[in-house]
């Protein structure tokens, strides 16, 4: 098992929660545990993100529950600046597309990017704890935190 | 045996700002301005009412009042039909879908006149406040979704990897808005109309990095009605008509991204659905003389075009900035103005492309006609051309 992952104390509570079904709260579970998690298949050994209950590339419902590969490469990213209402407070803001140990691709925010922001470099995900739970982000993995 | 189909009258109003604000003493409602399309579409087909069997609306948005869109007009209009009278929806893609399915009917033998027409009022809903309903089409709702992620802001990450991985520069992407205003302004069912410099593009505010606010759609509402009718009944016309030679459609089965990296630019499903309407017109990329392409923001023209065969992977940026895709350049590309500058009602945007083929394709499309255009080629999509339906349309005059 991996080392629990970075938390980021955020401020107030999430503007768009997530919800969970009885099968997806495990994921959101294991996140206030400091763990990204998503299932893989036993058949064919794919992974999938979000998670599912049955392998979306061979239909196998024999899946296991992982820890999700957590660092990886920035594929692309933007900044949003004219956002959705209930966003607005928090825009402009960065979102990315993420590569995970080239094999799994997520999209999500792009957090604590001081220096400039160049494609295909080092990421990591972090957990954002807001005071109604967590939500999963990425930043720039650096020196310090490599 | 399937039969030919052609398109025999088209008819839109000027995109723009034609909604009313929901406190204004006088609204304009949305099947007042369909009709009138209707009544100059089929009188453009010299054909009349009684010949039309079967009608597929694009969905209007959630904004107009009258539901049950399409039976309400068919009452309005009244127009009894055996074939089918439906509203079709698939985000961007939904006014190629209500064609292709009254194609469908046509070249099914089902009937011999359809209408593919539709309506869309969104403008006097705040933009903020339509993206938080917008933001939940393009994306999971719970996993990212919560991120906040907006419609371009999935063509904005196309436009930084298209930076980086070959070396395109903002200028040169951003010529695309420059091209589409200048089309624009030769024709007048466009929303914007008035000349753009590349300075005026790059000196915009940033809506989506690196896209500024004339490289992303502007907010449109508009109408408008496309008639098909079986090519032998075309044909007795007697007047110049259009004649679809082509179809394809792919979706990835992918929403926005793949979870499995893939090569997001590459725009696969544009190719593939390219490649199944050549392949049914018996033509190649080269014979195309001119497409209108569904592209919401500057770097979309740019991908999709390449991923058609139109201009040379990695190289289309650079293509659009020397002119090889203006009118008169080698491959015109957008010559309505695109969704940037004639306008983007989004559900019925594709039906304005089709409206440009028809014009194009009769040849009177009056100062910016395409020289003896006789192949047009003509793109739909959804997500981030997640899926792309595609035709190939030719000229019978």
């Amino acid at each position: 098992m991996s080392s629990l992952l970075p938390i980021i104390k955020m401020p107030g509570r999430r503007a768009y929660p997530p919800r969970q079904s009885r099968f997806t709260h495990n994921f959101w579970d294991q996140l206030e545990h400091g763990r990204f998690t998503t299932t893989q298949c036993e058949n064919c050994k794919g992974l999938t993100f979000p998670p599912k209950a049955f392998c979306p590339h061979c239909w196998s419902r024999s899946i296991r529950w992982v820890d999700a590969p957590s660092k990886g490469k920035l594929y692309s990213y933007t900044t949003i600046h004219i956002a959705p209402e209930i966003f607005s407070i928090e825009a402009p803001y960065k979102v990315c597309i993420a590569d995970l140990d080239g094999k799994l691709r997520i999209a999500t925010r792009l957090v604590e990017t001081d220096a400039e922001l160049t494609l295909d470099s080092p990421i990591e995900i972090v957990i954002l704890r807001y005071e109604d739970g967590s939500l999963f982000a990425v930043r720039p993995q650096t020196s310090r935190t490599a | 045996m399937k039969r030919t189909a052609a398109i025999v009258g088209a008819a839109a109003i000027p995109c723009g700002k034609l909604m009313a604000k929901p406190d204004a003493p006088l609204q304009v409602l949305e099947h007042e301005l369909l009709a009138g399309c209707v009544l100059d579409a089929v009188k453009d087909a010299g054909l009349d009412k009684s010949s039309i069997d079967a009608m597929v609306f694009a969905h209007p948005r959630v904004y107009t009042r009258q539901l049950y869109f399409a039976t309400f007009v068919a009452n309005y209009l009244r127009i009894p039909a055996n074939g089918v009278v439906m509203e079709v929806l698939g985000d961007g893609m939904t006014g190629g879908l209500a064609f292709d399915q009254a194609l469908d009917q046509v070249t099914s033998g089902r009937v011999d006149v359809a209408l593919a027409l539709g309506v869309n009022f969104e403008t006097a809903a705040d933009t903020r406040a339509h993206l938080n309903n917008s933001m939940r089409a393009v994306g999971d709702v719970d996993f990212q979704a919560s991120c906040g992620f907006t419609p371009i802001s999935w063509y904005a990450m196309d436009a930084m990897r298209y930076m980086h991985e070959f070396g395109a520069s903002r200028g040169e992407i951003a010529s695309v808005a420059v091209k589409n205003r200048r089309h624009a302004s030769l024709n007048p069912l466009a929303q914007f109309r008035e000349p753009i410099t590349l300075d005026e593009v790059l000196a915009q505010r940033i809506i989506v990095e690196p896209l500024g606010l004339l490289e992303v759609p502007p907010r449109s509402d508009g109408a408008a009605c496309i008639v098909i009718a079986n090519e032998e009944l075309a044909r007795n016309l007697g007047r110049p008509y259009v004649r679809i030679r082509g179809r394809g459609f792919h979706h990835e089965g992918v929403h926005q991204i793949s979870d499995i990296p893939t090569d997001m630019m590459a725009f696969v499903p544009a190719a593939r659905a390219a490649r199944m309407a050549y392949e049914e017109a018996n033509i190649t990329a080269a014979d195309i003389d001119f497409a209108e392409l569904y592209a919401p923001c500057t770097i979309v023209e740019i991908c999709v075009a390449e991923a058609c065969g139109l201009l040379e992977r990695g190289k289309g940026a650079r293509a659009s900035a020397q002119g090889q895709t203006s009118l008169g350049g080698r491959i015109p590309l957008s010559t309505s103005g695109g969704l940037l500058s004639r306008g983007h009602p989004p559900h019925v945007t594709p039906l304005y492309g089709f409206v440009e083929l028809a014009d194009q394709l009769r040849h009177r499309a009056g100062n910016r006609q395409v020289k003896d255009a006789e192949l047009g080629l003509i793109t739909c999509e959804l997500g981030n051309y997640n899926a792309a339906l595609i035709h190939i349309l030719e000229a019978v005059v």
